[in-house]
Order: structure tokens, then C-alpha cells, then sequence
């Protein structure tokens, strides 16, 4: 494929499928497609670029869990729902910090997404509060959990990258903290 | 200690499906006889999978800071920040309506012609003046010499030619304007042959309408008009004949009225289904009692037989948007009609008189 087609914004059912198959290559592709049409309707609505990219993020983040959760349908076109989801996250924000909303100038269509921002902030929630219980577990705790539950690290190397004796004593400090992140992460 | 250690281990290995099935159906009977155990395993399930979505969460922002990195977001922030031009952002905030917009009306545009392509009438409308080719010219000039001896004059050969009809005794005539238009110099020759000097005095370019006045001094005025004009329409089937000259002779031709309006609708018009050539053009059209009933103005390509003419309502509106004093003196038909009740032939002999080619040169 030559250069031209690949920098292009990639067909609705590619990022679909895309998305569903992990592929960094069409994120990419989706995410320098669609940036410029979001930062326009920021710049022009009162924000600037780096609102732009928090918004935007936001709206992708929106877009891949709906498609995770597998019941994403094409009843419009992506650009529609990116630049809805982005417009409603937006004005959301804007009316929180009080901010100027009136005019509002729009540069597309726009669809109703209320539901999908509904279920995001719920999921936005929980990750706060697993973001916030982290940072109030504090190191070594932190990077061990991490390291297991998200590296995916055996025992075995955590026992080596932080020193222990044994994987016993490793797994003891893991359970520790393990307990102290659970007690965080619930009474938040 | 030790044994919550390894709770926690065997619920870890459970939710993840490492267990064998042996150990798998041990746990779930001590998960069912124990709800504290129970409990342990959801609050753990519901707790990986916060993880989970966390851990992806973290892995969608870091890749997309990466993508974020490679945007020129500086220029494009240039290139999109609202521009103090209220044109630009007018265009920039309804590009797609403004497409629509275009599109429609384009739309409307080519439907409304295709429309009008389509109700036209198919075949154009052919102008019935005649252009003389010079052979045939110097062939019935030579004739018209050798007839009348005593106009020498005209001895070059019209361009053009047509025919008109008395208006009044002392020689106005009407013919169409597309006959005069543009001439140099305009004679008309009567039914014995004789050519007078002509002018235009009079032109109505929107019913194709010319006067002529004839200045020779040879001409002697007319005895008084048998026709009249006849102001009242005239129905479909209506018989009507006319007499013009397609060649240097006058020539008949009989017909009916097919249409009470012209080319395309024209209500100005009525089709008639007369047989015309070229040079008929401004011949006078009447009805079976000799009243004018219109004036013929041009015929339609392709199709026989349709012929158009000026109807007499538009012959006197031209007549009386014309000022009396431009004309000398009022224009005005007879009221009476004296081919009344007499045989065609009988109608033709007396209208003969009245009716001139005009040589038009140019």
C-alpha cells in the first residue's frame, strides 16, 4: 500500500475491527484522523489545545469501550459519534468550570450519546479510584502490584527485581500490599 | 497468615482458570459451604477486573500520548483557531450546508431544463422570409424588365424577400419585422408586377411586427380596402387561407386553424395547418369571410403543415401603440367588409391587389 492511503483516514469498519484486534497501527491512524475536527470545535468553543487533547482522549477511550463491549453498531458514521461524544464531554466540562457556554459553534452533525457517557463515567469512576488507591499505597507496593497484575511478572522476578530472598517472602509482601490496595480501592 | 496467603493464591488461580478440575470442584464446594470464602471471591473478582480496566485503560493513554507526539498539534492549532473573519467561520460552521444548498439548486437547474427540453415542442421554428439566391433574382428580374419597361430601376436582385398586405389605401403596409430587418433598402412589388420604393416607419420587435410606407412617387393610392380586421378570435377548424409570394407569383394556400396558440405555447400565436414556403412570410391570414385573422410569421421544422401566425388582436395592438402622428395620419380598416358572402375565388381576385412581395436588400 503506498504512503498516501496508509497516512489516510482509515474506513469506519477498519477501526472497528482495528480496535477489536488491539492494533496500534489503527489507533494511530484513527487518532491523527479525527485530532483536527475535535481540536477545531475546542479552539472555537472556548478551550485550547491542550483541552483538546484531554477531550479527545476521552472520546476515544468512550469509543473503545463501547466497541469492546461488543455492542457497537454503525448506525452513523465514526466521525459523527467521535465529534458527539467529544462536543457532549466537552460542554460537560465547560458548564462545571462555569465557564462560557453559550454559542455554541459546531462544525458537524451530531448524534445522542447521553447513555455511552453515562456508562463511561461510571467505569471513569472506578478507575479514579483505583488510580487514587495506588498512589495513596506508595512504592514498593505500587510497582510490585503493578509489575505482577499488569506487567504480568512472575513471582520469581519480582523476587529478583526488588531483592527478597525468596519467592516466599516476595509472595508475603505481595499479599500485603495486595490487601492494603483492596482496603483503598473498596472504602473509597 | 500462611493459609490466607494461600486462599488468596488458590481464588487468584480459580478466577484465572489455572485450576485443574479436581481442585476446581474442591474449591466450589468449600466456596458454597463457606461464605466468607464466597465473599473473598467476589470482592477479588470484582477487584482484578478494576484492575484490568485500569491497566488497559493506562495501556489506550500511553499509546495514544505516543500518537498524540507525532500530531503537529502547533500548526493545527494555527490553521483552526477561530479566524477574526466572519465570512471564514460562516463557511467553516455550514461547509455542509452550504454543499446542500449548491446541490439542490443545481438540481432544480437541470430538472427545470430537462423539463423544459422535454414539453418543447421537438423541431425549431424556421422563419418563413425568403432568401433569393442571385441566379433565381437575375432570372425573374430579367422577367420583370421585360414586363414592365417602364421600371428600369430596379434592375439589381433583392437579397430577401416576403410578403405584406395594405393597411390603408395611401400605402402602409404590414409584413413581419424579420422580412425588413436590417435592410438597406426595401421595395415592394405589386400583383401586375410594378416595384415601389418602401420604408420602415414602423417596427414592433415583440410580435415581430414591421409597418412599411410607400414613398415612390409613382404609386397611385389604392381604391379602398375589401378586407377589415377582425378583432374577435377565431376557433379551431376554422377554415383560412392566405396568399403570399414564395416565388414571384402570388401563390394560395387554404388550411385550418390546429391551434389557438403558436410555437411552444406562444399565446400570441395560432398554428394553422397551411402549407408555407419561404417568402411567405407577412402574408395576411384570412378567414372564409375574408376578414384577417392574423398575419403568417414562420413556420415549424420537421413537422408539415404547422405554420404560425400572428394573431389580429396583437396586428391592432401593435397598431395602436404606434402614434398617430408617426403614421401621418390613423391607421384604421374598414369597418365594412365587402368580400363578404362572395365565393373564394371571387375573394382571392380582389385581395390580389392588395397584397405586395417585398424585396428586401441587404
Amino acid at each position: 500500500m503506498s504512503n498516501k492511503l496508509s497516512s489516510s483516514v482509515p474506513t469506519d469498519r477498519e477501526v472497528v475491527l482495528g480496535v477489536l484486534n488491539d492494533s496500534e497501527d489503527t489507533l494511530n491512524k484513527l487518532y491523527t484522523g479525527y485530532f483536527p475536527m475535535v481540536l477545531q470545535f475546542i479552539l472555537n468553543n472556548n478551550g485550547d489545545e491542550d483541552d483538546a487533547k484531554d477531550v479527545y482522549q476521552e472520546g476515544i477511550i468512550v469509543l473503545y469501550n463501547k466497541i469492546k463491549g461488543g455492542n457497537f453498531e454503525l448506525s452513523s458514521k465514526l466521525k459523527t459519534y467521535i465529534y458527539s461524544v467529544c462536543r457532549r464531554i466537552w460542554l460537560k466540562k465547560l458548564s462545571q468550570e462555569s465557564r462560557k457556554t453559550n454559542n455554541i459553534s459546531d462544525f458537524e452533525d451530531i448524534m445522542a450519546v447521553e447513555v455511552d457517557l453515562e456508562q463511561h463515567e461510571e467505569k471513569d469512576q472506578q478507575f479514579d479510584k483505583m488510580n487514587d488507591a495506588l498512589l495513596h499505597l506508595g512504592e514498593p507496593c505500587k510497582t510490585i502490584i503493578q509489575d505482577f497484575y499488569i506487567n504480568s511478572l512472575s513471582m520469581q522476578d519480582i523476587c529478583e527485581k526488588f531483592g527478597y530472598t525468596n519467592t516466599d517472602n516476595a509472595k508475603t509482601q505481595k499479599y500485603k500490599c495486595l490487601q492494603r490496595l483492596k482496603k483503598l480501592f473498596f472504602q473509597v | 497468615m500462611r493459609n490466607e496467603i494461600e486462599l488468596e493464591g488458590i481464588i487468584e488461580d480459580y478466577l484465572n482458570g489455572k485450576l485443574s478440575e479436581e481442585e476446581r470442584v474442591a474449591f466450589e464446594q468449600l466456596r458454597k459451604n463457606d461464605p466468607i470464602v464466597d465473599h473473598k471471591v467476589v470482592a477479588h473478582k470484582v477487584f482484578l477486573e478494576s484492575l484490568g480496566d485500569y491497566a488497559n485503560m493506562m495501556d489506550l493513554k500511553a499509546k495514544m500520548d505516543r500518537a498524540h507526539a507525532e500530531i503537529d498539534v502547533d500548526a493545527l492549532t494555527e490553521a483552526l483557531r477561530p479566524h477574526p473573519s466572519y465570512i471564514v467561520n460562516l463557511w467553516r460552521k455550514n461547509k455542509a450546508a452550504i454543499a446542500v444548498a449548491a446541490s439542490f439548486i443545481l438540481l432544480t437547474v437541470v430538472t427545470v431544463y430537462s423539463i423544459q427540453q422535454n414539453t418543447k415542442q421537438s423541431g425549431s421554428v424556421e422563419l418563413v422570409s425568403r432568401e433569393l439566391t442571385k441566379i433565381k433574382n437575375s432570372q425573374s428580374s430579367l422577367i420583370r424588365i421585360i414586363n414592365s419597361k417602364n421600371t428600369p430601376k430596379n434592375v439589381k436582385p433583392a437579397n430577401f424577400g416576403g410578403t405584406g398586405f395594405a393597411l390603408t389605401a395611401n400605402g402602409y403596409l404590414l409584413t413581419n419585422l424579420h422580412v425588413v430587418d436590417g435592410a438597406d433598402s426595401v421595395y415592394v412589388q405589386d400583383n401586375k408586377g410594378e416595384s415601389y420604393k418602401a420604408k420602415v416607419v414602423r417596427t414592433d420587435s415583440q410580435y415581430d411586427l414591421a409597418i412599411l410606407k410607400i414613398t415612390d412617387p409613382s404609386f397611385s393610392p389604392l381604391s379602398n380596402l375589401p378586407y377589415r380586421l377582425k378583432q374577435s378570435g377565431i376557433g379551431m377548424g376554422d377554415v383560412v387561407y392566405t396568399l403570399g409570394f414564395p416565388k414571384d407569383d402570388a401563390v394560395f394556400g387554404e388550411g385550418y386553424v390546429s391551434s389557438k396558440t403558436g410555437y411552444n405555447g406562444d399565446t400570441t400565436q395560432y398554428q394553422v395547418a397551411i402549407p408555407v414556403n419561404p417568402g411567405n412570410s407577412g402574408g395576411p391570414l384570412l378567414d372564409h369571410q375574408g376578414n384577417i385573422i392574423g398575419v403568417i410569421s414562420a413556420k415549424e421544422k420537421q413537422v408539415d403543415g404547422a405554420t404560425f401566425a400572428i394573431k389580429s388582436k396583437y396586428i391592432q395592438e401593435a397598431l395602436n401603440s404606434i402614434p398617430n402622428d408617426s403614421l401621418g395620419k390613423k391607421v384604421a380598416f374598414n369597418k365594412r367588409n365587402s368580400l363578404q358572402g362572395l365565393s373564394r375565388n371571387k375573394q382571392v381576385q380582389k385581395i390580389q391587389d392588395y397584397v405586395f412581395m417585398i424585396k428586401v436588400y441587404k
